[in-house]
């Protein structure tokens, strides 16, 4: 038996070669170019068409040019106005706090799943991912019944005196936060639990042997070894976050817009591909950061296939 | 003493998140049943919406579309991802970094790039060629775009999982290659791709930006008929269909739990 595997090779190892790319090729070559055709070269023409002019009904004409960044950058015929720039820094600013908000809930939920019985904990993830499979129009629509004028959070919210009589909490800023922080704590739980479930309970114990405040014994026993979950988190959660559309557009409203409506309207309504295709390549520049901070993680893990499922 | 405080603490947060993840959830479902037509106050239990769904052609229709186009692409994306994956696991000891970055980058590129790139796109075709108007087929091609990476990842780890051992089995029994697909390697996958099949059917249920941009003015799904809905002004009758659609996951996650159960014993 093993003769003839080491035969095999032995007589034809240049064919035997040719035959294993042949196989590689024939196995993958349809689903690398279904991506390839209906993916990366679609991504490559919207990427052309934020260096064209903008032509009759907001289509990309000739000659090439940088109209559509400096659009983006707020200069327009009448002079410059802030007012995208607005938009960039609203989605900058909801994307930072939501994901800190998301790591500050995830770690105390993944950390008390941990500490359950090995049988409950199945379970227990399965309760916090369960509410992502609804879909996200629906999700955000149980937040417009949550937060409507009249409803009991927002009459609290009256009562508080933070919003005005007779005003809902949504369309806000603050609803917007509260969506992406909903749409995204599962992202963040689950890579934090694996981190949790992988721990050294050794070194958190040695800690507080030595008498470790708990701030402490987070900080230089816990908190290091949970760094790649945290930080594929981030990544799973940050990216998504910076190019929402269906959450800021629905509880949003005009003041709570975000990149990933400024782009889509460019497409839909407002009709600009290239200053579109210009704001989308921000967030494939974002996407792209993503998947290289992804990339050395994996390296650093050893085999970053499990870093993301 | 205090470890125990902590605990609490730590239970306490637990059960608040949940509240804070379902309550949206029970708040559509609560208001579906509502006889009044508001999102504020809770008047009476009527089934009224309910009855209104069934006489609405365009949900049925929509919910139609929704169907053909999960089925159609979790087929198609589960026989190319699952040869994909294989693919993949065959050759993992050459240096396949390009292939993984490709598969990465339908993951983790946002939803509206990804559709608003490929709506360009074909328009950008329809233009030149007339082929590929916008409908059910560029929602299908779209969607299986997104599906293959799910699949390839879910058949290359359960593959990473197996002995290897049972390949070299297989061939030196001497079995032809169709026999080592029908004999071994289909009944040994035959988890994993259900497994497959049932994550990108959800995957496209689930999914409403990218059809939302690749969609004809025919083909609308669910999720694009109840945008419309609450873009024209929020009507109770989406309670109920939003209702019905998180009962089906309800479903789905008690089904997950048995299998996941049934395979733990």
């Amino acid at each position: 038996m093993r003769q003839r595997m080491i035969d095999k090779t032995a007589k034809a190892p240049t064919r035997a070669l040719g035959r294993e790319t042949r196989h590689l090729l024939l196995t993958v070559t349809p689903g690398a170019l279904w991506i390839l055709l209906f993916l990366v070269l679609p991504s490559v023409y919207l990427i052309g068409v934020a260096f064209m002019t903008t032509g009759p009904y907001g289509l990309p004409q000739r000659p090439l040019s940088l109209d559509a960044f400096e659009r983006l950058a707020g200069f327009g015929f009448l002079g410059w106005s802030p007012g995208n720039l607005y938009t960039l820094l609203r989605s900058l600013g909801q994307t930072l706090v939501s994901t800190v908000l998301v790591v500050m809930i995830a770690y105390p939920v993944a950390y008390y799943i941990t500490t359950c019985r090995a049988r409950w904990r199945p379970l227990l993830l399965l309760a916090i991912v369960v509410p992502s499979w609804t879909n996200q129009v629906i999700r955000s629509f149980g937040w417009m019944n949550l937060l409507a004028p009249g409803t009991p959070l927002s009459e609290l919210a009256v009562t508080l005196g933070l919003i005005s009589p007779h005003l809902g909490l949504y369309p806000s800023n603050f609803a917007v936060t509260l969506g992406l922080v909903y749409n995204f704590l599962p992202f963040m739980v689950l890579p934090l639990y694996s981190a949790f479930e992988k721990l050294d309970v050794a070194q958190v114990e040695a800690a507080q042997d030595l008498y470790a405040s708990p701030l402490r014994t987070f900080r230089h026993a816990i908190f290091p070894q949970t760094l790649p979950g945290l930080l594929a988190g981030i990544v799973l959660v940050a990216i998504p976050a910076f190019g929402m559309y269906v959450v800021s557009e629905l509880l949003g409203g005009g003041k709570g817009m975000m990149l990933g409506n400024l782009v889509a309207n460019q497409f839909a309504g407002g009709a600009n591909w290239p200053l579109g295709a210009a704001g989308a390549i921000l967030m494939i520049l974002a996407t792209f950061i993503g998947l290289y901070v992804m990339r050395r993680l994996g390296k650093r893990l050893g085999g970053g296939e499990q870093v993301v499922i | 003493m205090k470890k125990q405080t902590l605990r609490r603490c730590l239970a306490a947060f637990w059960w608040l998140t949940l509240a804070f993840l379902y309550l949206p959830l029970a708040v559509v479902v609560l208001f579906s049943f509502n006889s009044a037509n508001s999102s504020a106050r809770f008047a009476d239990f009527s089934l009224r919406w309910y009855h209104q769904l069934m006489g609405n052609e365009a949900i049925l229709s929509a919910l139609g579309n929704s169907l053909v186009l999960a089925i159609v692409s979790a087929l198609l994306a589960m026989i190319v991802g699952s040869v994909f994956g294989y693919g993949m696991y065959r050759h993992r000891r050459r240096r396949l970094g390009g292939l993984v970055l490709l598969i990465y980058l339908p993951l983790v590129l946002p939803d509206i790039v990804f559709g608003i790139s490929e709506m360009a796109f074909f328009v950008q075709v329809h233009e030149w060629t007339g082929l590929l108007s916008p409908g059910l087929a560029t929602m299908i091609i779209a969607h299986v775009t997104f599906q293959i990476p799910f699949v390839a990842l879910i058949i290359y780890s359960r593959l990473v999982g197996l002995d290897p051992a049972l390949f070299e089995a297989a061939r030196d029994l001497y079995a032809t290659p169709r026999q080592r697909l029908v004999h071994f390697m289909l009944p040994t996958f035959k988890p994993a791709l259900m497994a497959a099949f049932f994550l990108s059917f959800t995957l496209s249920i689930d999914d409403f930006v990218i059809s939302f941009f690749t969609a004809g003015p025919e083909s609308a799904t669910l999720p694009i008929y109840i945008w419309g809905a609450i873009r024209k002004g929020v009507s109770p009758e989406i309670n109920a269909i939003a209702a019905l659609m998180i009962a089906a996951v309800a479903v789905a996650a008690l089904l997950s739990l048995a299998f996941g159960r049934r395979r733990a014993r």
